[in-house]
């Protein structure tokens, strides 16, 4: 032990010297990227961020209160300071802070029974949430000990395969299980999706209803150590079937062909440990290492067969043939961040936020055509700034000076960039909301609403 | 509710007879109570306490038979058995008068402990959770026709399908009611509730769900009474809460319902006054002493040089409790988290760190977790190592984890059956056994000399036992752990005695 630190002490030394001057070095080279990361946002704040629908969405109505004015927002700034409880009067309050403030990131939160800024003026205890959104996180990094052809923040076509499946089994459940008919789903900006359900049924639910919805959906379970972590009854229950079409669907192209699970020894021993039969395991781990010609989706074949007809008969009792179905589950199903999904008070990145790291916008994703989203086409902040630029020159060389200036008034901003189609669909997203929250508060009058 | 400091005075009521045979009780016509008025009646002060324990200790022997309970049947005898000491609720048999004072009874401490466990988040949620244990137990207890009664008093308006309603859905209906064995569906019949109204049976897919309503076959209306009761004491819980603090009281409640609230809790480990005396280096030889949960922590994080937030809660919370103090845990946490530069560290992890102790947000003392707590919450979810590993590992993983702490073959089965059963603390106090406790056998400590441990309940539990059958004052051969433990040792050994 002794020996071993005395050993440990000076690479340790080392490795920090080295963390220094790296550190240093990234320090210098972010000065210069946040100067001209912070030109870009003011100007995207000044002219691309779509205040009105974003203010209606949050208002449930054309007519600032509480909705609004209550709502935690959280702003990280530039120097990763972060602030919390802010909350703003209507759409122009919250147009001016940002633009003073040029947060890099925007968190929404709870709605509470006072102001979040008036939060210290309260009595310790006073200070309640009372509804959000039910919202869902899904994020890539849960998905590292599957997929294998990356890791930590990088995604590739390849993997945003998990994000295609699990929106479509996400939001299938979410409208046809629970009714609810307003869900927007958001590209994270880097390496996942959101969801924000924006019925009033859904943003009413408490802790244990958000916790509920979550145990409905959630079918992968177990920390690092658990190697099965999928243990569905024989007989599905409804949802899990409707899921199951999907993942069929997907399973041999995503899982065996493009991640191709089977293709080596270290990723086929985490599908065998699954198993956990000792008479299976060994008879298929031998005969795929003894043919390197055969492809996942032949490997996969001859598990199946093997977990239908086992060697011994007595497994066929314990472990039916449900294993095969289990480990497309645990494969494929996606898997929840539940602390986000199940407080209520939980922060979640905004739409139409910039990710600090890609500079891609935060847009929505339109669920229906899920699987032609591509996140590395979403527009980033640079080239839309350039975008407005580009147009507006072309504006002006067509034209005379005078009329250009005319010319370029008259076209919003976010119509000469690529992000039109993204605030197109947010705003049809936005009025249907509107229409029916409208129409329900028609049925229920709004003063028999508690707020306080 | 009014105290009278005297005698006991009980309320009589105009034609209140006493002895009737089958007569149902105007205030009390079933067992069951869903505790919606509070009682208007005055009790003695010593009455009033005397209520409230007998409460508590039924909930709290639940909570017990829950956690080391082989199977639902083995629960219900032994909660059974603890209700028929200190609560007993006679059906029709005795006289009225009898039946009466227990139902009242029953009624009073309920709101006692509301009263008692309202004050906050923690002890809400045990005193709903047991409350609604304790309810469902009754539910099952007593006979078909007295529920029948209690439900239909309840008048929770739930719709029943019919004939050619349940039809329709038959596959669906079907297909979410294949965990119930022999099923048989033309004889069941089904109710659509809300959603909201089925959130245990939501949670756990037990109901067919379609555009917002649940379908919920009759046999599992139970649930939806608990479910029911479970909503209205939560909000009626936080209702206390905030009514608490303005509570018109005669300063002879308080103290009861503060003392009352504090027997729950169980033992508590916190860092007392001397603090200070574990450092970052002691960490690493302590290591030896730490139950499995906290020493698979402790290699993940040593082999990862990171750890998710869950880890970071419960391994944290653990060292605060041996007596980490703060600055020394930031030294700790700063150079496991090799990785991460200097910058990084300190604006995602410090506030994590210190808020633990107390120092940032709300400025709460947070406590280390306990197993109970560790066992039931927070499950650990891909890329997680926290939890408990005789709960949240595979089999085959324990079983390595196991040998590769020196564990031999026939104890590991041993471990595995008990893990098998859902005897987690037990397993874990058999680990202690032929860990630590054969250890100090082994190098002759005079504290060691005991046939079994003590059930382990909480992680730094078994690090104080394993501590103090190592400390040196016994005997002072053969330490296996290192110098700076040694060091440290005097001023550690007093430490969890716990706050009660």
């Amino acid at each position: 032990m002794t020996a071993d630190v005395d050993m440990q002490l000076d690479p340790t030394s080392q490795r920090e010297i080295e963390a220094a001057a790296a550190a240093w070095e990234i320090a210098e080279r972010k000065e210069l990227q946040q100067d001209s990361l912070a030109l870009l946002l003011r100007a995207y704040y000044q002219s691309l961020f779509p205040y009105k629908p974003y203010f209606q969405w949050l208002n449930y109505g054309p007519v600032a209160g509480p909705t609004f004015q209550h709502r935690e927002f959280s702003f990280t700034l530039q120097n990763d300071i972060y602030i919390r409880f802010q909350s703003f009067k209507d759409a122009e309050d919250l147009r001016v802070e940002l633009l003073r403030m040029c947060p890099v990131k925007i968190d929404i939160g709870a709605i509470y029974n006072a102001k979040p800024k008036d939060k210290k003026t309260l009595r310790q205890g006073a200070f309640q949430p009372l509804e959000k959104e039910l919202v869902f996180d899904i994020d890539m990094t849960d998905y590292d000990e599957i997929r294998t052809c990356c890791s930590g923040g990088d995604i590739c076509l390849k993997c945003w395969d998990f994000m295609t499946v699990a929106i479509k089994i996400i939001d299938r459940a979410l409208r046809d299980d629970f009714g609810f008919k307003h869900r927007l789903w958001v590209y994270s900006g880097r390496r996942g999706v959101h969801c924000w359900v924006c019925d009033s049924r859904a943003r009413r639910l408490d802790n244990e209803g958000r916790k509920a919805v979550v145990g409905w959906l959630e079918v992968v379970k177990g920390g690092v150590q658990k190697t099965r972590k999928v243990q569905l009854p024989a007989t599905l229950p409804p949802s899990l079937q409707q899921a199951m079409h999907v993942l069929k669907e997907h399973f041999e192209e995503s899982i065996l062909r493009k991640q191709d699970v089977l293709g080596a020894p270290e990723q086929w021993r985490k599908v065998l440990d699954i198993i956990g039969d000792d008479n299976v395991r060994p008879a298929l781990g031998k005969q795929w290492s003894s043919d390197d010609t055969q492809d996942s989706v032949q490997r996969w074949a001859s598990l199946v067969k093997l977990l239908e007809n086992p060697p011994n008969p007595r497994a066929k009792r314990t472990y039916s043939s449900h294993i095969a179905r289990d480990i497309m589950f645990q494969y494929m199903y996606p898997r929840l961040d539940d602390k986000v999904t199940s407080q209520l008070n939980h922060l979640l990145k905004s739409p139409f936020c910039i990710h600090p790291k890609t500079g891609r916008v935060c847009v929505p994703i339109d669920a229906a055509t899920c699987e032609q989203f591509n996140p590395l086409k979403v527009p980033v902040i640079e080239d839309l700034i350039n975008e407005i630029n580009a147009f507006d020159k072309q504006a002006e060389s067509e034209a005379g000076s005078d009329s250009a200036a005319t010319a370029r008034r008259k076209v919003p901003d976010v119509e000469k960039t690529s992000l039109k189609p993204y605030v197109q669909m947010f705003k049809r997203f936005v009025s249907q909301l509107v229409k029916d929250e409208i129409k329900q508060n028609q049925a229920t009058p709004r003063h028999k609403q508690v707020y306080f | 509710m009014f105290v009278n400091k005297g005698g006991k005075q009980r309320t009589s009521r105009a034609g209140w007879s006493g002895e009737g045979e089958v007569a149902i009780d105007p205030d009390y016509p079933t067992r069951l109570n869903f505790y919606q008025k509070a009682p208007l009646l005055e009790i003695s002060i010593e009455e009033f306490e005397q209520f409230a324990l007998d409460r508590l200790q039924v909930l709290k022997a639940i909570e017990a038979a829950q956690l080391r309970g082989r199977d639902e049947a083995e629960i219900f005898k032994q909660v059974e058995a603890v209700c028929r000491e200190r609560m007993c609720l006679s059906a029709s048999a005795g006289s009225m008068a009898i039946r009466h004072d227990e139902r009242r009874k029953d009624h009073i401490s309920h709101f006692i402990l509301r009263l008692a466990y309202c004050r906050t988040e923690d002890l809400r949620s045990w005193f709903l959770r047991y409350e609604c244990a304790l309810f469902r137990h009754r539910l099952m207890a007593v006979d078909a026709a007295e529920k029948q009664r209690f439900i239909a008093s309840l008048n929770l308006g739930h719709k029943q399908l019919s004939k050619k309603e349940k039809d329709l859905m038959r596959t669906e209906l079907m297909a979410s009611c294949a965990h119930i064995p022999n099923f048989n569906f033309e004889n069941e019949s089904f109710l659509e509730v809300n959603f909201e109204d089925a959130l245990d049976l939501v949670q756990h897919r037990r109901v067919y769900l379609r555009n917002g309503y649940a379908y919920v076959p009759a046999m599992e209306q139970m649930a939806l009474v608990i479910g029911e009761f479970k909503r209205r004491l939560a909000a009626s819980l936080e209702m206390y809460a905030k009514a608490l603090p303005r509570m018109d009281e005669d300063e002879r409640l308080m103290p009861v319902l503060l003392n009352i609230s504090r027997q729950n809790t169980g033992k508590e480990y916190t860092t007392d006054a001397v603090a200070g005396k574990v450092t970052a280096d002691d960490v690493e030889p302590l290591s030896a002493l730490f139950p499995l949960c906290m020493s698979h922590l402790h290699n993940g994080l040593r082999s990862e040089g990171h750890m998710k937030h869950g880890g970071r809660m419960q391994f944290g919370l653990f060292l605060k409790g041996i007596g980490l103090p703060l600055d020394e845990a930031i030294v700790y946490w700063r150079r496991a988290f090799h990785k991460s530069t200097d910058d990084e560290f300190q604006k995602k992890y410090v506030y994590n760190i210190r808020h633990n102790y107390g120092m940032e947000g709300k400025r709460a003392d947070y406590t280390p977790y306990s197993c109970a707590r560790i066992i039931t919450s927070n499950q650990p979810g891909a890329g997680d190592h926290h939890g408990c590993p005789f709960r949240h590992f595979s089999p085959d993983n324990l079983r390595r984890e196991l040998l590769v702490s020196g564990v031999d073959e026939a104890d590991v089965q041993e471990m595995l059956q008990l893990v098998t059963g859902g005897h987690y603390q037990v397993a874990c106090t058999r680990l202690f056994e032929v860990t630590q406790l054969a250890r100090a056998r082994q190098q002759g400590k005079a504290a060691a000399n005991v046939a079994s441990a003590e059930t382990i309940t909480h992680p730094n539990h078994y690090f104080e036992q394993a501590f103090n059958l190592m400390s040196p004052g016994k005997q002072q051969n053969g330490m296996e752990i290192e110098s700076g433990a040694n060091a440290s040792q005097h001023a550690i050994g007093k430490r969890w005695r716990g706050s009660n």
